[in-house]
């Protein structure tokens, strides 16, 4: 036959295909046409082949010809001449070449071909394929004879120790991230290899070579045997196709193929899921139902060969369960219907003793999963042992184990929809079921890494779950997070967690993005967004959990996800955010307690002065040390009512400190914010307090704006000024005038920043006040400005904080109006808001 | 051509992102980087535990443009990317002697 008539037939199977010609049945035709064109070839080979065998060997020689594959052919001879030989490999391959075939070749002599078989462990196991497609029958089968003889008969043990150790070789070659995305049909955990693997065993081992002869003899299961066939059709059907389109022999699902496939098979788009996303789910169901199936069979060879390590660890681990070579086995299956928690149970004791579990109980569990009812699913027992078996070093194969034997999305039918479901990014390189086991794997990891956050948890278990439900709400069209949170309420309450612990796990599932999300989006240096996350999250355990899942997430992601330079943006946000709530700026769970305290801790500091401790109110009692406290109420011993202010100020290294104490009289807070600023003082922050009996203590954190030492500023002078301003004698507004314009030069080239004046009015942003939030640009004269205006309105400030950063102030006042009520009308609202962005801006 | 290599604050990129885009740069490398800079890393305790990171994470971008863009482009980054704050970044003009698409073999402006 003509190379171009080969390739004329080729593309006509090709043609076939594209009509529907698929599977098994294309691979067949492929070989027939392969064989029909090999024979002509060597029965019109002018040479005498008589002393000649043409063997196919490997895929070919088992009748799977995929479009591109490889064509292994033997030519086997007996005493030929060189010269004759070489005509003989001519004849034969050079149509296969010139037609552009890819071809293994080899020409050996029997004694060759025993030799090799020797030395390569991969020539040895092509030749358990090999077919004898034309020629001398005498010189095949006495090549296959001595090698029966030689490396099959009596080498069952040794074959079998080759094949298991190539098998795990492979898996953890074929295993990394980049496979998990884009799945080698063939090498993978799962392809076709691991089923040869298995047959190439049971030949050599059993003396069977097909599923079929497999079931007979008990070594599957008919469901076992059922399924693994219908994989295997699906992955024929894909590799045809992935041929196809690649043009070449490619085993590998790449990418940019996967939704071409899709579409070729007919997956549809529906609101919840993408088409790619449902073919690659049948991918990988494809691949795990080979890898367990295959898994299974080869431990159960290696019990049957005796390659078991002896039982020098047997011990019984509680009734019914117990470690046997090495593995933990249910050794009283009779037990299971009255103690279905034992199939939970061989899990906890898994993690606990890090023992693998046999794998028939594997089998077992998986045959019992209908033991896990209802009652199950809300039993202590159960959900105590399901938490146990999250914890541990070898909890990922632990989980795995529960996961493919089913009795996960027994225990939890909310993860069934999440099996083998793959988001189709180059993002997620594991599916949801085992991305979700990585998570908890990482926590478990992070144990020792984070050792003192992790310490520093009040109910880690509760980690754990969270680690494993986050992503639950993923593959419907609801928001993930928020569907994931709801179910993880459910599921909470089933495995008997308490109120507290069942809040606590819908939290970390609902904002188990926020710290990522935050920490690369918001300007974490911001303090005012620290404090909102500090109010969101609460409290220093959610905040430790929600950083430990965020970490474990990422890292069990992908590759490309974790870096150290992510890593360092989201410590910096959890260290800030821990310091928040240290600080309890946001929250004081018992202010009211600390309050109390702090009035007898006062009392006891001043028993020679007479004071009213409840004339302090409790917010300003938990802002200040006692020893504060008590100085403020000593300085204003014995003052008249008529003494106006008391200025004491205090050098802080980086900063002052400055605090007024005055009785409390309209203006007295944009007096001392407009005489500060006439002393070149800039205010960087502000505590402002009122005592029920009306006295003001307003403690100031302040700089100079021209940089002097704490020494050079004339406190006297500023001690002076304000007297004079509390008393009406100071005219402050054309003063500050007079200093900002001084000559009428323009303002310092500024960022262009003008319009970045805003203000936020929150009617019930606290309990008992309004609180007016105003961003503007700094100048000097703006908190005199700011509160002037407030004052206007006959708005009364009983708190204020005052932050200022670079060239940005963002000051927060507590204030209500002037008959101590909060401000409600819309109308005056805005008003205000009017008022304030011209006094800001 | 100029190549412009700004680096700016990671979540400053969707900013300066959309702001490029508006003015019609629509191809642009990103990259993670790590800045040793005046704006030195930091250490923090907490609850006893120390935390040390000795470099601040930054985003660099690179755009290859004609010369007459060189200034929209710089103005772009520079308004998009500030925060006013310390570690705000810079802006790297670089002269570029030509650019190859290797797909068609193009040069020049018409292969950027």
């Amino acid at each position: 036959m003509l190379p171009s008539e080969l390739r004329a037939k080729r593309d006509a199977l090709e043609a076939l295909w594209h009509e529907g010609l698929s599977g098994q049945a294309l691979l067949t035709k492929h070989t027939e046409l392969i064989d029909s064109n090999l024979i002509s070839s060597f029965t019109s080979c002018e040479t005498n082949t008589s002393e000649m065998a043409l063997v196919a060997l490997g895929g070919y020689g088992r009748r799977e010809l995929f479009p591109f594959s490889d064509i292994d052919l033997l030519i086997l001879y007996r005493d030929c001449g060189e010269e004759q030989i070489n005509q003989a490999a001519e004849a034969i391959f050079y149509p296969l070449w010139d037609a552009g075939l890819e071809i293994g070749h080899g020409v050996r002599n029997k004694e060759i071909c025993l030799a090799d078989a020797d030395n390569d462990f991969f020539f040895q196991v092509a030749l358990l394929d090999a077919r004898l497609l034309v020629g001398n029958e005498e010189v095949y089968t006495d090549l296959m004879a001595d090698f029966q003889q030689r490396f099959v008969t009596s080498q069952r043990r040794e074959f079998f120790e080759k094949m298991v150790s190539h098998y795990r070789l492979r898996h953890e070659r074929f295993g990394n991230h980049s496979y998990l995305l884009e799945p080698h049909i063939k090498e993978s955990r799962g392809g076709f290899r691991d089923l040869q693997a298995m047959l190439w065993s049971a030949q050599v081992v059993f003396g069977i070579s097909n599923l079929e002869e497999l079931e007979n003899n008990a070594l599957l299961s008919p469901q076992d045997r059922e399924k693994l066939t219908e994989a295997s059709n699906n992955l024929i059907r894909i590799r045809n196709r992935l041929h196809y389109i690649s043009g070449r022999k490619n085993d590998q699902l790449f990418f940019e193929h996967q939704e071409e496939m899709a579409e070729a098979f007919a997956y549809r788009t529906t609101k919840s899921i993408l088409g790619v996303e449902l073919f690659m789910r049948d991918v990988h169901n494809a691949l795990q139902t080979i890898a367990v199936t295959t898994e299974r069979f080869f431990e159960h060879v290696t019990d049957v060969v005796g390659l078991t390590p002896p039982g020098k660890d047997d011990k019984g681990l509680e009734k019914g369960l117990a470690i046997r070579q090495g593995r933990i086995q249910i050794i009283e299956p009779d037990l299971l219907s009255n103690r279905p928690h034992l199939l939970m149970r061989t899990f906890s004791q898994a993690s606990a003793t890090g023992f693998p579990i046999h794998h028939r109980t594997k089998e077992l569990i998986s045959n019992n999963l209908e033991l896990i009812n209802d009652n199950q699913r809300h039993s202590k027992r159960m959900a105590r042992a399901f938490i146990d078996a999250l914890q541990g070093d070898k909890a990922l194969h632990v989980l795995t184990d529960m996961l493919e034997t089913g009795l996960l999305s027994a225990f939890i039918p909310e993860f069934e929809h999440l099996e083998s479901l793959a988001q189709h990014d180059i993002y997620h390189v594991f599916t949801v079921d085992r991305h979700l086991l990585q998570t908890v794997t990482e926590l478990n990891l992070l144990k020792s890494e984070e050792a003192p956050i992790f310490e520093g948890l009040t109910s880690s278990h509760i980690l754990f779950l969270a680690g494993l439900m986050h992503d639950i709400g993923k593959g419907t069209n609801q928001e993930h997070s928020k569907y994931g949170a709801d179910l993880a309420l459910l599921i909470g309450k089933r495995l008997n967690l308490t109120k507290k612990e069942q809040r606590d796990l819908a939290f970390l599932v609902r904002h188990h993005l926020y710290l990522p999300a935050t920490a690369l989006r918001r300007d974490i240096e911001d303090e005012s967004l620290i404090l909102q996350c500090a109010k969101e999250i609460q409290n220093p355990n959610r905040l430790a959990m929600l950083y430990l899942l965020s970490l474990a997430d990422a890292r069990a992601t992908g590759p490309t996800v974790w870096t150290e330079w992510k890593a360092a943006l989201l410590q910096s946000l959890y260290l800030k955010i821990a310091h928040a709530l240290e600080h309890k700026d946001t929250v004081a769970p018992s202010q009211e307690q600390t309050a109390q305290w702090m009035r007898s801790q006062v009392a006891n500091m001043l028993t020679d002065v007479d004071f009213e401790p409840n004339n302090l109110p409790s917010d300003y009692l938990t802002t200040f040390p006692p020893e504060e406290v008590a100085n403020h109420i000593r300085a204003m011993q014995g003052k008249s009512p008529s003494h106006i202010s008391m200025v004491e100020s205090c050098d802080q290294g980086d900063h002052w400190q400055i605090l007024l104490i005055a009785k409390d009289r309209p203006a007295l807070l944009s007096r001392f914010c407009g005489v500060l600023a006439l002393h070149n003082i800039k205010v960087l922050g502000a505590k402002i307090f009122t005592w029920h009996d009306g006295t003001a203590v307003d403690m100031v954190d302040a700089t100079s704006t021209l940089g002097n030492e704490y020494a050079d500023q004339d406190w006297q002078k500023l001690q002076a000024d304000l007297d004079r301003a509390l008393l009406y004698q100071l005219g402050i507004p054309h003063r500050l005038h007079k200093k900002m314009h001084p000559t009428g030069r323009k303002p310092k080239l500024g960022t262009g920043k003008h319009s970045s004046t805003r203000v936020f009015i929150e009617p019930d942003g606290s309990d008992k006040y309004t609180i007016i939030e105003v961003f503007a640009e700094d100048k000097p004269v703006l908190l005199y400005n700011i509160t002037r205006t407030l004052l206007d309105f006959g708005l009364s400030v009983y708190r204020a904080q005052i932050g200022t950063q670079a060239d940005q102030v963002v000051d927060a006042f507590y204030i209500l109006d002037n008959e101590g009520n909060k401000i409600k009308d819309a109308k005056f609202i805005e008003e205000i808001r009017q008022g304030l962005l011209f006094a800001a801006s | 051509m100029k190549k412009i290599e700004a680096i700016i604050k990671p979540f400053k990129l969707d900013d300066v992102k959309e702001a490029l885009n508006n003015i019609g740069i629509k191809g642009m490398t990103i990259t993670e980087v790590k800045g040793y800079g005046r704006q030195k890393g930091h250490k923090e305790v907490y609850r006893g535990a120390e935390y040390f990171v000795d470099f601040i994470p930054k985003v660099k971008i690179g755009i290859i443009i004609g010369v007459e863009q060189v200034e929209e482009v710089i103005e772009t980054i520079s308004k998009a990317a500030h925060t006013g704050k310390i570690g705000d970044g810079k802006i790297f003009v670089l002269p570029v002697d030509d650019v190859i698409r290797v797909r068609t073999g193009e040069r020049g402006k018409e292969a950027i």
